[in-house]
């Protein structure tokens, strides 16, 4: 791995009875863009306002570059932030926006014009530099509040739900702009959202966070095909979670399980207890399920209880006698004979159900 | 209806302003003749010139105090963690609870104490009690629609609190506060009862003069004096509601 630049360590944080964050360690390397990505109150908002200092941590620490930072005031911190609804400074131009970090910091007159300028470019703002906020399109509001937490070179850029206010054209655009900058800049970039599609389409890696702790941390497609609990597994990977009659673990990432009076052999994810059954479920994600039959399939049979239409994929939900609702999302065109109450048979293909634990 | 009582509550004002143009010497309506005497008499009158000089020294720095004081205080009230916050909020509103009358009584019995009684100091400290309620009533409302994030935004990029806070948030609260002030001088200026209460008996301000010359004989220069404030005060509302409300 490359060059550590920031590092939480047994990070703490209560209001009163109310822990919101719960011994986080986490490490931040040079260049990378990680997203904290949580249910709303899962504590990832207040991480990062404990790493920009607007709060103080009741334990632990926060290191950027093996410098100790958890108590020093905002200012003297050295990070930048986007805010989710930009916060830019309505009274400052565009170019008085981008260089109030410069100007805090004393840079003289000419080297700011030219970092400013410089940024203007980056951004694609040339030309705006004397426009009020209010004058620009919400795109460019966001790239202006870029410009501003870029300008100064910041160690550590932090993100909060930037793109939470655009409307969806402009997200997925945003979302865009947002990985090509980072690309060019090299920036190391501390994201947090709670849209699932935006972490997988930004992130180099992602820390999910749940009741002020990291529940699952890695790549995105690492957590999308490997789960390791059962939280990570329906909040992030979308899948069903269904109870398992008797699960034993094979000792080698592998478990054999029954489940809806099917004997499987399955990935087992390493937190799972060598030989039970309670506590640990299956999850089988939503677009993995087939109608088809294939070797090792898990089998289920149950009735259509729901049917809601997306455009080219369909999601089904069907009843299973003894694990409730499972969820397929399938290519519409394969559902044109289902009708509510219909019969049907899934299959989740060998190697796709993961055994995971709470 | 209400176009009724609505227009009903304009005619005194407009019967006012009409008057101050007639040429009498004495109250009659509607003039035989019309004129500028009211307000050449108004003009060569010195008493009625001191009494606004009175009532312009008294309600500037009443408007003055009022900012000095209320900026400082929405800090507390807005972002700080005092515990009694809101309740205190609460109490800087007393002055425009109360009666007025009652609470002229009780400054009287303080400033007897205190010797301020008849000061011009007093005056001051009296009116303030007013205006303060009135300036926290305008920018309080106002601080709320400024997004704390700005602030937030400028310590991260490397400004102190006291720096984000005056930089960032006063700054934008300066309309609100320069209205507040308007309308803090225009509560002063205007203030009838505690002068009755409080002021000595060479202390005349502009609202006591009128009151006195009504009291004391009709004289008809009042009507150019009322048509001057009228024309002031709602030249000042303007602009105060003018600068409050938002831009862009």
């Amino acid at each position: 791995m490359s060059e550590l630049v920031l590092e939480i360590s047994a990070l703490e944080k209560s209001y009163g009875a109310t822990r919101a964050l719960r011994s986080v360690d986490l490490c931040v390397y040079r260049g990378e863009l990680l997203t904290l990505l949580g249910p709303s109150g899962s504590g990832k908002t207040t991480l990062l306002k404990t790493i920009a200092g607007f709060e103080a941590p009741s334990g632990g620490e926060v290191r950027l570059r093996g410098r100790d930072i958890s108590r020093l005031a905002p200012a003297r911190r050295g990070v930048g932030m986007v805010f989710q609804h930009y916060a830019l400074f309505p009274h400052m131009t565009v170019a008085q926006n981008i260089g109030y970090g410069l100007k805090l910091r004393r840079t003289p007159r000419a080297e700011r014009e030219r970092r400013v300028s410089a940024m203007l470019e980056l951004l694609r703002l040339d030309g705006l530099q004397a426009r009020y906020p209010r004058q620009l399109s919400g795109g460019q509001q966001q790239r202006v509040a870029l410009g501003r937490a870029l300008a100064y070179d910041p160690q550590i850029i932090l993100m909060d739900e930037p793109l939470g206010a655009l409307d969806k054209a402009l997200r997925v655009e945003m979302e865009q702009e947002i990985r090509s900058l980072h690309r060019e800049l090299g920036a190391t970039i501390v994201y947090v959202t709670h849209d699932q599609q935006e972490a997988l389409a930004l992130s180099d890696r992602i820390a999910i966070m749940r009741d002020g702790e990291i529940v699952g941390l890695g790549s995105p497609e690492g957590l999308y095909a490997h789960p390791p609990n059962a939280f990570v597994a329906s909040f992030f990977a979308n899948a069903n979670l269904l109870a398992v009659e008797e699960a034993v673990a094979l000792g080698d990432g592998t478990a054999r399980v029954r489940c809806a009076g099917c004997e499987i052999r399955c990935e087992a994810s390493a937190a799972v207890a060598p030989t039970s059954a309670g506590g640990a479920t299956l999850a089988v994600r939503r677009h993995s399920l087939r109608r088809t039959h294939s070797e090792g399939a898990l089998r289920l049979r149950g009735t259509v209880a729901e049917l809601l239409l997306f455009g080219d994929e369909q999601q089904v939900g069907v009843d299973v006698e003894g694990l409730g609702r499972v969820v397929a999302t399938m290519q519409t065109r394969e559902c044109t004979d289902l009708a509510l109450g219909s019969t049907i048979e899934l299959y989740a293909p060998a190697g796709e159900p993961v055994l995971v634990g709470q | 209806m209400v176009v009724a009582i609505v227009l009903a509550m304009l005619v005194p004002p407009a019967m006012v302003v009409a008057l101050s143009f007639s040429g009498e010497r004495y109250f009659d309506f509607p003039p035989h003749s019309w004129g500028l005497r009211q307000y050449r008499v108004l003009l060569e009158d010195p008493r009625w010139g001191s009494a606004l000089w009175l009532s312009v020294k008294i309600a500037v720095p009443v408007a003055l105090l009022a900012a000095a004081v209320v900026v400082p205080a929405l800090f507390t009230f807005h972002r700080s963690r005092l515990p009694a916050r809101n309740a205190l909020q609460l109490g800087g509103l007393t002055g425009l609870v109360l009666p007025v009358s009652a609470y002229a009584v009780a400054i009287y019995g303080v400033f007897v104490q205190t010797g301020l009684l008849g000061t011009y100091f007093g005056l001051v400290l009296a009116d303030l009690t007013l205006a303060l309620p009135v300036m926290l009533l305008v920018t309080s409302p106002a601080l709320s629609r400024i997004p704390e994030e700005l602030e937030l935004a400028a310590m991260v990029a490397g400004a102190s609190r006291a720096r984000a806070w005056i930089e960032i948030t006063v700054r934008l609260l300066a309309p609100a506060i320069l209205a507040g002030g308007v309308l803090a001088f225009m509560t002063s200026f205007d203030e009838s009862v505690f002068i009755n209460f409080l002021g000595g008996p060479g202390q005349e301000t502009l609202p006591r003069a009128i009151l006195d010359s009504v009291r004391f004989g009709l004289d008809p220069v009042v009507t150019a004096i009322a048509t001057l404030l009228i024309l002031g005060t709602s030249a000042a509302m303007i602009f105060a509601v003018r600068l409050t409300r938002d831009r862009g």
